[in-house]
């Protein structure tokens, strides 16, 4: 505007709508976006190696507090590396529980990220329905385990505790209320002509370029491309369960959008079904008092919230693990980013930052 | 004293002695009841520590703005900075001589005092003439800051404001045709005369004249779903970030008391202003002269009609995403303006049987 | 797999600000249900039975004195390593007492991983409590050794 038309502005590291410590460089030309560098490692803490330095079940704190909005499955994932490894298996009941958990988890973290997406978009009321639903899921979680964000609910060979007295029916409870709240929901943003203004034809990813960039989850399946590691690569008792995975056409912000809400409503289903399948039987397997995987390395993954949640371990046959890898979702999508919001508006760039849901903990680590 | 002296001069003096303070008082609680109410309708509770269940809330609010320390940037125009805030909240302020509050002149120690300031006979021209005045006021708060992005800010707002004066304008315009006049007082008469408010008049109800004014009042007082250029969210900031403690509190100020005065004409020229609210059908007789005969009766019917155009402003605040910007100046311009034209040519069509 | 349909409007629903009103009854609907907000602390919060406060200490229910051996499985499982046990032969009865428990509550992370090992049956002798507030105006306030990890201390009076 002052003569040169390309400016550069930092979309600083504290700024209300950057779900953390992110740091975005804009190149602008005029209003319109030209190039994003997202700039991370504001939040970084060494979670991998402070773990190489402690033994395998010490090291479950830290996967709690890496996407601490997700942080069951990140449990999970870690628990489930450290079990193929060790060849231990799981009882039943034990994978029932997970999954029930799992699925809970997949809810809360969906509803945190649809309250701060309408946040940033200007919807206040959406983030405070989404919290109220919230803290019923927490609550949940704070009767099974004792934490509400990190958990530490899962053991190597199974679970810490059962289920206390009378969960499975809150549980139920919480199912029952569930699918009229999301009506609201979509009552309140999906075919209201602001909300598809802000959204529609914002952030088109195609399949192919998101498959480029290694984009995975709801990210993905919006693009269309079906890929859910649920049903790829089964694990736990998902192949026993019924559930449909919803897939979006054009892959923009509204696509996504509209594939997290169906999601939300496909783990109901399979909490349900979970709760009513539950076998009866012991939570823990036979695992050894002193972990000590053998020699070797294993990459295993599950579908977080996010996208794929993946570890890669290797063991040297002592009680700490050599090295502990964690893909994450968060810091793969990041990278699409720019293709994103090349050619929108600076105004877009929230929505977008909103849209491939990060958390910055998982994606700094 | 002559009775010329008192009625000219010292009447409206105290007048607007009472209505300035009244005012301001009503723009603190405005925030207030902001809060509480967008709080309520997010199930939860808003302010409740300060005084008992929150009520000295805005006292507290007012208290710290005032004791904030000043800052004037290094660079800027002191002059202008001075005067931006200035040439927003007097426009505002100004524009309350004309409203009307009630319908009955009462007398106070043998002198007849009208519930209003003044009645111009071009009351609804001054109205648009003053608020427009604001804009400069924008306009000079982001060119004195000396910085990029509140001055982006501001001709962001500018523009947002000069564009909803068109259809602000030509809903109003309907409405003179409706009553033939463009006193403010008049306009009320005529709604008592013809036995019915304006946004119900037949044949061709007001309605669309109501949501282009509420409408477009929204995006004149930079208001959600148009509140863009002030959100917090959003990088370019706002015109009045350079400024803190009282002159803030002015912006904010302004901010507010156009909300009233928005909610104020809305009532005046669509719902009947301090006409009771009989559902349109306005009794003759001595039930009418009962029903709002009163200057009382009238100050509380009129008091009402604004609270529940007040509540609809929050309302709409809590429930709505932000339009983006360009979105914004597509609607106003592409929407607005032949809908409002469409509007005004219609209602001069149903108005021809009158004459 | 199923693919989410972008919901299609009818021209009547495109003109018309229809769904603008249905989300405003929603507001509306929200704004007369009971409201979430709990009061702290007036209203402290309702913890459940499993809640992970601070590791505290349990004594013997027959014998006099704690119910720890001092085995320092605890101490060994501790991902922060903010246990420290120190035994000493037990003053009445068979095994260990502790001489010394320190827990550094600044450093401990809620974990309850110390809980698992602890091989005193039923109960175990060290446990998660229900205390989280602990608050504390110097760092080294934070260690705590054996009379500071028992319950029945005067709750920080956050009212003020």
């Amino acid at each position: 505007m002052f003569g040169s038309t390309e400016m550069e502005i930092n979309l600083g590291p504290q700024h209300p709508s950057t779900h953390g410590v992110l740091r975005l460089v804009l190149k602008l030309d005029g209003e319109r976006i030209l190039d994003v560098k997202p700039v991370v490692g504001y939040l970084h803490r060494g979670c991998e190696k402070l773990g190489e330095d402690r033994s395998y079940p010490q090291a479950i704190v830290y996967t709690d507090r890496m996407d601490y909005v997700a942080a069951f499955s990140e449990n999970l994932v870690y628990v489930e590396t450290i079990e193929r490894l060790l060849g231990v298996e799981v009882p039943p009941r034990a994978q029932y529980m997970r999954v029930v958990l799992a699925e809970l988890q997949r809810i809360a973290s969906h509803l945190l990220w649809l309250g701060t997406h309408a946040l940033d978009i200007g919807a206040m009321s959406v983030f405070l329905y989404c919290f109220r639903e919230r803290e019923q899921i927490l609550d949940l979680f704070e009767a099974y385990c004792g934490a509400r964000l990190t958990y530490n609910g899962v053991r190597i060979g199974g679970m810490p505790e059962d289920f206390p007295e009378g969960w499975a029916d809150e549980a139920r409870r919480f199912c029952d209320v569930f699918p009229s709240r999301l009506d609201e929901y979509h009552k309140l943003l999906t075919t209201n002509r602001i909300w598809l203004a802000r959204t529609e034809g914002i952030g088109v990813l195609a399949g192919d370029v998101a498959l480029d960039y290694g984009v995975s989850g709801p990210c993905l399946r919006a693009s269309g491309v079906d890929y859910d590691i649920r049903r790829a690569i089964p694990y736990s008792a998902y192949p026993e369960l019924e559930f449909d995975v919803p897939l979006g056409s054009k892959g923009d912000t509204y696509d996504r959008y509209l594939v997290r809400m169906e999601e939300m409503r496909q783990s109901r289903r399979i909490v349900l079904q979970a709760l009513a399948k539950l076998p009866d039987g012991e939570i823990r397997g036979k695992v050894p008092r002193r972990i000590r995987p053998p020699k070797g390395e294993l990459y295993h993954c599950n579908e977080g919230p996010r996208g794929e949640l993946g570890v890669y371990m290797v063991s040297d046959g002592t009680e700490t693990a050599y090295r502990c890898r964690f893909r994450s979702p968060c810091f793969v999508n990041l990278q699409a980013l720019p293709e994103l919001s090349r050619g929108h508006l600076v105004a877009d760039i929230v929505a977008l930052i909103g849209t491939i849901d990060i958390v910055l903990g998982c994606v700094d680590r | 004293m002559s009775p010329d002296t008192l009625k000219y001069v010292v009447v409206p003096l105290i007048q607007i002695v009472v209505v300035l303070n009244v005012m301001l008082l009503a723009v603190a609680y405005l925030v207030l009841l902001e809060r509480k109410v967008i709080a309520f309708m997010q199930v939860r509770l808003g302010p409740r520590r300060v005084g008992p269940r929150g009520l000295l809330q805005p006292i507290a609010d007012i208290l710290k703005l005032f004791i904030k320390e000043d800052i004037t940037p290094a660079r800027a125009d002191r002059m202008v900075f001075f005067l931006a805030p200035v040439m927003i909240v007097v426009p505002a302020v100004a524009a309350f001589a004309v409203i009307p509050f009630s319908g009955k002149p009462f007398t106070v120690f043998g002198t007849e005092v009208p519930p209003w300031i003044t009645d111009v006979n071009v009351g609804l021209l001054y109205l648009l003439a003053i608020t427009s005045l604001g804009v400069y006021g924008v306009v000079m708060a982001g060119w004195a800051s000396n910085s990029k992005y509140p001055l982006l800010g501001s001709l962001r707002s500018a523009a947002q404001m000069v564009s909803y004066e068109v259809p602000l304008g030509l809903s109003v315009v309907s409405i003179l045709i409706l009553s033939g006049t463009a006193s403010m007082v008049k306009i009320v008469e005529a709604q008592a005369a013809q036995g019915v408010w304006f946004l119900f008049w037949r044949p061709y109800p007001q309605v669309v004249g109501l949501f282009l004014y509420f409408v477009s009042a929204l995006a004149e007082t930079n208001r959600a779903p148009f509140d863009l250029p002030e959100a917090e969210t959003e990088l370019v900031a706002g015109f009045h970030t350079e400024y803190s403690g009282m002159r803030f509190a002015l912006f904010f100020l302004a901010e507010y008391m156009n909300m009233i005065l928005a909610g104020c004409i809305v009532t005046i020229l669509f719902l009947g202003g301090w006409l009771p609210v009989t559902f349109g059908v306005l009794p003759a007789g001595p039930l009418s002269t009962f029903l709002f005969g009163a200057t009382l009766t009238g100050l509380f019917w009129f008091l009402l009609k604004v609270f529940l155009v007040l509540y609809a402003y929050l309302w709409i605040r809590a429930t709505f995403p932000r339009y983006r910007y360009d979105q914004l100046m597509r609607l106003g311009w592409k929407w607005l303006i032949p809908l409002a034209l469409l509007h005004v040519v219609i209602t001069a069509i149903a108005a021809l049987p009158r004459g | 797999m199923s693919t989410v349909s972008r919901p299609s409007l009818s021209l009547f629903r495109q003109l018309l600000p229809v769904e603008l009103a249905i989300g405003l009854w929603v507001t509306l609907k929200n704004q007369f249900r009971p409201h979430v907000t709990q009061e702290y602390p007036k209203e402290r919060p309702e913890l459940r039975p499993r809640f992970r406060g601070v590791p505290r200490l349990r004594d013997h229910p027959d014998v006099e004195g704690p119910l720890c051996v001092a085995c320092n499985m605890c101490a060994d499982a501790c991902p922060d390593r903010c246990i420290t046990v120190v035994a000493q032969p037990r003053a009445v009865g068979k095994g260990k007492a502790p001489k010394l428990f320190l827990i550094d509550y600044e450093k401990c992370c809620l974990c309850g991983l110390c809980v698992d090992p602890c091989p005193t049956k039923p109960i175990t002798a060290i446990y998660m409590s229900h205390d989280f507030e602990l608050a504390k105006q110097r760092r080294y306030e934070f260690m705590t050794e054996m009379t500071g990890l028992y319950e029945g201390h005067e709750r920080t009076d956050y009212e003020k």
